[in-house]
């Protein structure tokens, strides 16, 4: 096809598209899940075994089936996912043997099969329809509004539902009317500072240059989240519309998408879909006969989790060491090859095409104050419901907990989440009512990061949590500034200290300094940030940190050389089945008669514990 | 040139626009202690953090490394702050932890008042004794000597300056910039029987017609003729006789 060459013809294909699938509309419609969670759950069979069916059974001819692969739901946990249209019914975990029973029962006969849709955990409810679950009931999809629901490799799918819409309005408008919609919408960047992306291209704009640059930060190397992923994989040409709206607002004609290296899914399906864009003449020379030209290249990220920070992130993009490098001298200045650059995150990126066509009033309704909009969420830890969430901000902690997440695992107290990344902080249950927002979650000492949000219990000991995120950050820091390089590790060393036992009372103020230190002292906000995980847990659990001091005890039962195992005779009845279990073979006590732990052999592994079907092992 | 009103600790002196602080205050004779940082070197700085002084600009305040801040009308640069001396102290005395047995960062810590470390010291491998990771050798050979032997290697506290896979460099000259530049002398470079011995490689050197005092590596000689087309006769004689 040649490109489409003007803003009516954009129109006119879309009108064209949107006959078709009229023509269509009661056909009934496979889609499975081609995320990356999903295809390593095994999708890529189940969807083989759909086509296999269909064709045995010739249901082409008479139900005319389509069967479409999407991008990631956010919902991985269950499954390969498996949504049926146009009845709307979502089906978990489905494997390839289940697929003859749909076919006939659902495509065929129009009925559910109940083993296959969600059941709620608390109140065994069955909920078949996809948006009723209670995990997507509550959310509310703009950045991820088509992921699940479009094949990423079809260019069609996204122009059919109002992709492309956004840029067509665009090329209408002045520049600067563009970049006051985007500040008027008090759009702030995703990636984790949450700068207001209208003020970063106002900036960038107001500087005097014949080239310009806009990148696309898609390194996502915060261990926990993947909503980036998501919507590189799931939703490309959302990313790429933005872009290209940026830049004609910017007056860019080369932007980068800087990829993490481990998301090769993410670089096949972009790469598709930018080679799609510049067939349909959306990118490239003379965008829609606009008289722009802009293009885009994917570059592959160095694989380190501080080459998503933005001076480090423009040296790799420009073939050197992806090391930070002081910001003196702004990006939107002075960015990639020293031109002025705008770097955004793919989560920000997304949400520009909507904005400009819905406006940013429509925008700005949503949200809080100082934070508008929505934002995904990557809710992990104990929690019933795992998965990307997206939501308007200013949701408090404890709605997010428990009505997307569907509570704590196995009705365990609820402790507290971490938020933010390795470099966030936690925030007790006790201020569970706090609105999910930049600046509140910066005011009690955590950060909105990236977006990863985990659930923690009472079996979590606050110290460890400290510990564990500190040596992640220990093993990422780049090295190149002595209060990141020399002092993460001494912060471990304390937090090691106490967590075993050694503590005393000068490791909390000692602790309190270095964070200090690093907090003022270091290069870039790797270091700056590091500080979080200590700083928030001496603040809100000081208990804690006291209780592994002074009485060198791990309360939550955690910290393996401050706690003993013991079986309780009362409520042991030797059953043997821990005994048959322990590794040390140190568990002794006759058939049906109380058993007793040997605690010098013991190595506190907890398979007793977890084996024991009486919840006789106690940990003191 | 450009020429700002910068103000440090609360004297005001003109200065070229961008220059960056450190510089500034060094010509006026303020001290600020300094490590990575070389006013030959434009890629060098940012990394020791001892300069760290406050820059208040704009009715902001920030604390910033001088060695590459660039000064701007309106700065107002602080040196001597509580924040400043609390910040400079814990850096050394990281420092410190790091190289207990570097003389340099033993006395300009002493300058802070500072003489124990409260931390477990670094009794690491001994190549890295002493070296406290501030890439300024790397950056001299790269950008100033222009041969890119060395570079820095691994992350976190293991970053180190290292020739490729720790062998031998092809293109080493000996030239010894990088041990001259070195702020705490952790490259060593050995001299004996008219062979330099550096980055565990030897370097015949060519020795002076006159006084026969041996002088440069005849890599370097090799290596200057090619880059320059100077003639080779020229390096018969030291400097001092020629
Ligand atoms: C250590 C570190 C890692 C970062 N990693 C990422 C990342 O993986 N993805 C991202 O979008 N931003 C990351 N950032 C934030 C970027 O520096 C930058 O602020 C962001 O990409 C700007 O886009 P935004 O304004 O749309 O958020 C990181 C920052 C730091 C300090
Ligand atoms: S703060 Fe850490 S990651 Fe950032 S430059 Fe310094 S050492 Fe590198
Ligand atoms: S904790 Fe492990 S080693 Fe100890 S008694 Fe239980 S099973 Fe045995
Ligand atoms: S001696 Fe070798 S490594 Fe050192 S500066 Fe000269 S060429 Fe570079
Ligand atoms: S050897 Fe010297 S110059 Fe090189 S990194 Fe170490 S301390 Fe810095
Ligand atoms: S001298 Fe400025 S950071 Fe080292």
């Amino acid at each position: 096809m040649a490109p489409i060459d003007s803003i009516g013809g954009l129109e006119a294909y879309r009108r064209k598209l949107a006959e078709a699938a009229e023509a269509k509309a009661d056909m009934p419609t496979v889609l499975v899940c081609f995320g990356t969670g999903c295809q390593a759950n095994g999708a890529g069979p189940v969807a083989e075994a759909f086509r296999k069916v269909i064709d045995e059974q010739g249901l082409k001819l008479d139900v005319n089936l389509g069967i479409k692969t999407t991008g990631c739901h956010g919902y991985c946990e269950n499954g390969p996912l498996v949504a049926i249209r146009p009845q709307d019914i979502l089906y978990l975990k489905v494997k390839p043997e289940d697929v003859p029973e749909i076919v006939e029962e659902t495509i065929k006969g129009g009925r559910t099969v109940e083993r296959l849709v969600y059941r709620d955990k608390a109140t065994d409810e069955v909920v078949a329809r996809y948006s009723e679950i209670p995990f997507y009931k509550h959310q509310h999809r703009i950045a991820l509004r088509h992921i699940g629901s479009i094949d990423p490799t079809d260019i069609d799918d996204y122009i059919l539902a109002g992709g492309y819409a956004g840029l067509a309005k665009a090329l209408a408008m002045d520049p600067e009317e563009i970049v006051s919609e985007v500040e008027r919408s008090g759009l702030r960047g995703r990636g984790g500072a949450g700068f207001p992306a209208g003020t970063k291209w106002r900036s960038c704009l107001a500087v005097e240059s014949d080239v310009r640059y806009v990148l696309c930060n898609g390194d996502e190397g915060d261990p926990g989240a993947f909503m980036d992923r998501s919507i590189m994989e799931g939703d490309p040409h959302s990313v790429i519309e933005g872009m290209i709206i940026g830049a004609f607002a910017l007056g860019s004609h080369q932007g980068y998408i800087y990829v993490r290296d481990e998301y090769p899914l993410a670089v096949k399906n972009l790469s598709i879909a930018l080679e799609a864009a510049r067939e349909k003449g959306l990118l490239g020379e003379n965008i829609l006969g606009s008289g722009f030209s802009f293009d885009i290249k994917i570059s592959r990220g160095g694989g380190a989790f501080v080459c998503g920070e933005s001076s480090a992130l423009m040296r790799s993009v420009a073939g050197e060491v992806g090391e930070p490098r002081a910001k003196y001298i702004r990006s939107v200045e002075k960015g990639l090859y020293d031109k002025p650059t705008v770097l955004n995150n793919v989560e920000t990126w997304a949400n520009v095409p909507e904005i400009i066509l819905k406006g940013a009033d429509w925008y700005a309704s949503m949200g809080t104050e100082g934070s508008k909009g929505t934002k995904v969420f990557s809710l992990v830890g104990k929690v019933n419901n795992t998965g990307l969430v997206e939501v308007p901000m200013g949701i408090s902690i404890r709605e997010l907990v428990e009505n997307i997440g569907g509570g704590v695992l196995g009705g365990k107290k609820f402790k507290a989440v971490q938020t933010g990344g390795p470099s966030g902080g936690c925030i007790p249950e006790r201020l569970a009512d706090l609105p999910i927002d930049f600046d509140s979650l910066t005011e009690a000492g955590s950060m909105m990061g990236s977006g990863g949000i985990i659930v923690m219990d009472e079996e979590t000991c606050m110290v460890d949590v400290a510990r564990y995120f500190t040596n992640f950050l220990v093993d990422e820091s780049c090295g190149k500034c002595t209060p990141c390089r020399d002092g993460l590790p001494r912060i471990l060393d304390l937090l090691t200290d106490i967590t075993e036992g050694r503590g005393g009372e000068e490791h909390v103020a000692l602790l309190e300094e270095l964070c200090d230190l690093l907090t003022w002292g270091a290069l870039c906000g790797l270091g700056t940030s590091a500080a979080n995980p200590v700083l928030s847990t001496i603040k809100y659990f000081r208990d804690e940190y006291d209780a592994h001091i002074r009485d060198k005890k791990c309360p939550a039962g955690v910290c393996k050389a401050l706690i003993t195992y013991s079986i309780d005779p009362e409520a042991c009845t030797g059953c043997r089945l821990c005994a048959k279990n322990c590794p040390q073979e140190c568990i002794t006590g006759k058939r049906k008669e109380a058993h007793v732990i040997d605690t010098s052999k013991c190595i506190k592994c907890g398979v007793c514990k977890d084996v024991c079907t009486f919840d006789a092992v106690r940990i003191s | 040139m450009e020429k700002v009103n910068v103000t440090i600790d609360g004297r005001t002196f003109e200065a070229v626009k961008d220059k960056c602080v450190l510089e500034v205050a060094h010509e006026n004779g303020i001290y600020i202690p300094s490590l990575c940082y070389n006013s030959e070197v434009t890629s060098s700085g940012g990394s020791c953090r001892v300069c760290l002084v406050e820059a208040h600009q704009g009715g902001r305040m920030r604390l910033v490394t001088a060695c590459n801040y660039p000064v701007r009308k309106g700065l107002e640069v602080k040196t001597d702050t509580p924040l400043v001396r609390r910040i400079r102290r814990g850096v050394l005395e990281l420092l410190m932890a790091r190289v207990p047995d570097s003389e340099v960062i033993r006395e300009m810590a002493a300058a802070e008042g500072l003489t124990e470390v409260r931390f477990r010291e670094d009794t690491g491998e001994n190549e890295r004794y002493k070296c406290i990771a501030c890439a300024l050798c790397t950056n001299v050979c790269a950008e100033v000597v222009g041969v890119y032997a060395i570079s820095m290697i691994n992350r976190g506290a293991d970053k180190k300056p290292a020739t490729p896979y720790l062998k031998p460099s092809d293109v080493c000259i000996g030239c010894g910039a990088c041990a001259y530049a070195c702020p705490t002398g952790a490259i060593t470079l050995k001299e004996k029987d008219g062979v330099r011995r550096i980055w565990g490689k030897d370097f015949p050197m060519v020795r002076c017609s006159v006084c026969g005092t041996p002088y440069i590596p005849e890599a370097q000689v090799d290596w200057i003729v090619k880059r320059t087309g100077k003639d080779r006769s020229f390096f018969d004689k030291c400097p001092d006789h020629r």
